[in-house]
């Protein structure tokens, strides 16, 4: 029968799966053999890693926040600002940018027929976080971003809070109003 | 980044043995025999970046060149170009009727104009301003693209020398207070400017020559602090002596050259 199939020629020629009446049967697997794997959870809740507090000598988590109109400019000064860290071996936390802000310009000549010229004005912000900076070394640190600052970027060095956690996350009014309701 | 490194790394590690023979010599006050004084070294940031290299510029050029010409066009381009076939259209036939209804007010060449009529109307300041034609060392408008720093003319021993400004050390204090102290009797109180950090940025020692020197007064070390100038409105400092402001390059020309060593060796000039 099997000789037959294959000397048609037919769809069954490349196939190599022994039935399960052969000894070789299953000859393959090896599925069962691997630990096994947890199911992963669908969407997490986004966390809040725990804000290091500094001790005498070492500040704890420090933001650097980089606000400018130019994008290029200000990623590639965000760019600048991890290769250096990474370079004088401080830890960073994380970079991230903020969601950019959009501002409409509108001048309003009266001279005549009132025109509105529109300017579009898009702010953008960096955000490099930094972990153990110590005390002596951190003026210094200072003063080479600050010499280093192209024109047009602001530059921004404070300390880490929830508040600014919590500005990265958008809110949502209406699970906020079911859990009033609840409680 | 080399140069800036070095120093800063050993300056890191000279602070922290200063920190503990500082506090050894507190316990054993009497017995020292050298004086303290904490100066104080007052920035002024540049205000305008400086001009490019040469290799900069052809970089930046080709840069933007090539970045031109991949680049797609924006809208204000497609507009410019739909109308420019609109208008070629309309001259070449009678197609008026159709396009009219499209036809907007603002043609996006009239703005252009307008545009360009505003940028030629804006003035930007100058770069080399009065200060630097004339030279004059005691103004803040000189050099506004590089470090200016503040030095004194001050009587020490029996010589008149331009320094730093600095002041003694008196017991009870620390030595960050010292320096600004020394700030505020050169320039008055009223000086915004902030000081960098408690450490000191660098130290200069020197032994008084023979005829002075005692048992108790062998020499004396001067530590350096940064502090930079947050604003440019000196009008309400009164300044008691001769003071100058300079760059790093010029220092040379005003300090000794020990003293200079050991200065420029935590002035950071990019």
């Amino acid at each position: 029968m099997f000789a037959l199939l294959s000397f048609s020629g037919d769809a069954l020629l490349g196939c190599h799966r022994s039935y399960r009446s052969r000894p070789t049967h299953g000859i393959g697997r090896f599925k069962y053999l691997l630990p096994k794997e947890v199911p992963k959870r669908k969407k997490e809740k986004v966390q809040m890693k725990e804000i290091s507090e500094g001790t005498e000598y070492q500040y704890g988590d420090i933001n650097i926040q980089m606000t400018s109109y130019d994008v290029c400019l200000v990623e590639h000064f965000a760019q600048y600002v991890h290769r250096l860290c990474n370079r004088l071996s401080i830890r960073v936390n994380e970079s991230y940018a903020m969601p950019t802000k959009t501002n409409e310009v509108l001048f309003l000549e009266e001279r005549g027929s009132k025109m509105q010229l529109d300017a579009v004005l898009t702010t953008h912000q960096r955000v490099v976080q930094i972990r153990g900076l110590s005390s002596t070394f951190a003026p210094i640190l200072l003063e080479i971003i600050q010499s280093n600052q192209p024109e047009g970027v602001h530059l921004l060095m404070k300390q880490h809070t929830e508040a600014d956690f919590k500005s990265r996350l958008k809110s949502r009014p209406e699970l906020e109003e079911l859990l009033a309701e609840m409680s | 980044m080399a140069a800036p490194l070095a120093p800063g790394s050993a300056r890191w590690v000279c602070s922290a043995r200063w920190v503990c023979s500082a506090r050894w010599a507190c316990s054993a006050a009497a017995e020292r025999p050298w004086r303290l004084f904490g100066a104080m070294c007052l920035l002024r940031l540049p205000r305008i970046t400086q001009p490019l290299e040469k290799e900069e510029e052809e970089v930046a050029a080709l840069m933007e060149q090539l970045e031109l010409e991949k680049s797609h066009y924006s809208d204000h381009e497609i507009r410019k170009l739909e109308e420019e076939e609109q208008l070629r259209r309309k001259k070449e036939s009678l197609y008026d009727e159709d396009e009219a209804r499209g036809q907007t007010v603002i043609m996006a060449q009239d703005l252009e104009e307008k545009w360009e009529q505003k940028f030629l109307r804006f003035k930007a300041a100058p770069r080399i301003t009065d200060a630097d034609k004339s030279n004059d060392r005691k103004s803040l408008n000189r050099k506004l693209d590089s470090n200016l720093m503040l030095l004194v003319k001050q009587k020490i021993g029996n010589q008149e020398l331009w320094l730093l400004p600095q002041v003694e050390w008196q017991p009870g204090e620390t030595l960050r207070s010292t320096a600004e102290r020394a700030m505020a009797t050169f320039l008055g109180d009223h000086i915004q400017a902030k000081v960098l950090g408690n450490a000191p940025y660098g130290i200069y020692k020197y032994k008084f020559p023979r005829a002075i020197r005692t048992e108790n007064n062998v020499g004396a070390k001067v530590f350096f602090f940064k502090a930079y100038l947050q604003s440019s409105d000196l009008s309400q400092a009164e300044l008691k002596a001769d003071y100058l402001w300079v760059t790093k390059k010029e220092l040379g020309d005003y300090l000794k050259s020990e003293y200079l060593k050991k200065v420029n060796r935590f002035l950071l000039d990019l």
